[in-house]
């Protein structure tokens, strides 16, 4: 059994080293060993025997005869023939890059008229910033609160009869902005009479906006 | 590498550089030099004379456009194998397996007739051949036809040694399998090698 495996073995390696040995590119030492093993295995020794035949049916020449002059004068009237320009490929890339140009400039001009529409449009937004100014407010306006059991009929006469008129709210907590009607002006003797009057909560000055 | 190789490869370099500098004679010389060899390679994967033309013809053009370009990272033989073989493959796409027109064939291209043993030795090479795949014929011609390493093959073929040596040893057992032994004995049929 022993003996089985090593004569595989071996085979093996001749398997192995008969491509060198045939190239003679194999080291002494293994086209020795060949040799012998190639003395004693008759398998081996036909294997190597059928590849020395390969080599040799390879090292033919070719059985297809090409005429090298007649080759080599194509080949030297070919190298006079100037190398053709890329020309169709370099127009490609530059109608590429003026077709990407013109959709950059066609885009640029897009963006530039809706700025300038909504430029125009935006002199009076709908909304106000917190870094805006507030609204002014009218020169000796009060802040008035009646209370809710005043009817309007009162609060009419009480704002006739001091020459005011309402010109906001009532806000969250109920409170007008009047100021003086005509060319009157609220003074400190209507803020009096204002708070004097009876279902008037709460008179107070506008405070001009910070 | 032996010394005649040593020496072949140092007049190859020094053909190629003078190609580099636009010498058409030095062209002329490589160009006689390999057309042997080529037109065998070749011959492994087209039996079409023109497209073996063709494929030269290619090949050198190319080595004569690139020779300023070879750094020498392998020998110049490896590297012209190496573009013959990527042009003789690339012939085989355009050209398939069209079959020869013998009409278009010039009468002085046609092979002469060998003596008895060389085409007792071709017919029994060709039984052999036709069973393996491109790969496995180029392989096989590489290194049993033109004697290259199997380093030099993984190079030319631009694939890992270990592809080359599985390609050499797949045509070997192939081709033991199918070729009648020397003595007239039926060809074996063992699939495992050895």
């Amino acid at each position: 059994m022993t003996f089985t495996m090593d004569t595989n073995r071996d085979c093996a390696r001749a398997w192995e080293a008969m491509p060198s040995v045939l190239q003679e590119s194999a080291s002494p030492e293994q086209n020795v060993w060949l040799m012998d093993h190639l003395a004693h295995c008759e398998s081996c020794s036909a294997d190597y025997a059928q590849q020395e035949r390969l080599r040799l049916a390879l090292s033919l020449p070719a059985d297809i005869p090409v005429d090298p002059a007649v080759g080599l004068k194509r080949l030297l009237a070919r190298l006079d023939v100037p190398l053709p320009k890329p020309v169709v490929q370099r127009a490609r890339n530059g109608w590429l890059t003026r077709a990407l140009a013109a959709a950059v400039l066609l885009q640029a001009l897009a963006i530039g008229a809706l700025g300038a529409k909504y430029w125009s449009d935006n002199t009076n937004p709908a909304y106000r910033t917190l870094s805006q100014t507030s609204a002014p407010v009218p020169t000796g306006a009060l802040h008035v609160v009646p209370d809710a059991s005043m009817s309007l009929a009162d609060w009419n006469a009480l704002l006739h009869s001091l020459n005011l008129q309402v010109v906001g709210g009532p806000n969250d907590v109920g409170a007008y902005t009047v100021v003086p009607s005509g060319s009157s002006t609220a003074g400190s003797p209507v803020l009096q009479k204002l708070r004097a009057t009876r279902g008037i909560r709460l008179a107070e000055p506008v405070a001009s906006a910070p | 590498m032996n010394d005649a190789d040593i020496q072949a490869d140092a007049t190859d370099r020094m053909l190629l550089e003078r190609m580099a500098a636009g010498d058409r004679a030095a062209l002329g010389v490589m160009y006689r030099g390999y057309h042997g060899r080529l037109c065998r390679f070749l011959s492994r994967l087209t039996r079409r004379p023109d497209v073996i033309e063709e494929v030269i013809n290619d090949c050198f053009w190319i080595t004569w456009q690139k020779a300023g370009t070879f750094h020498g990272d392998s020998r110049v033989s490896t590297w012209i194998m190496g573009i013959a073989y990527r042009c003789g493959l690339k012939a085989l796409r355009q050209h398939g397996d069209e079959p020869v027109d013998e009409d278009t064939v010039p009468q002085e291209r046609l092979p002469s007739h060998d003596p008895g043993d060389d085409r007792e030795l071709r017919d029994w090479l060709g039984k052999g051949l036709e069973k393996l795949s491109v790969d496995q014929r180029v392989v096989i011609e590489l290194v049993y036809g033109v004697g290259h390493s199997l380093d030099d093959v993984a190079v030319i073929m631009q694939c890992p040694v270990g592809t080359v040596k599985a390609r050499l040893f797949h045509a070997r057992v192939k081709l033991r399998n199918v070729l009648p032994s020397l003595a007239g004995e039926p060809a074996r049929l063992k699939e495992g090698a050895p």
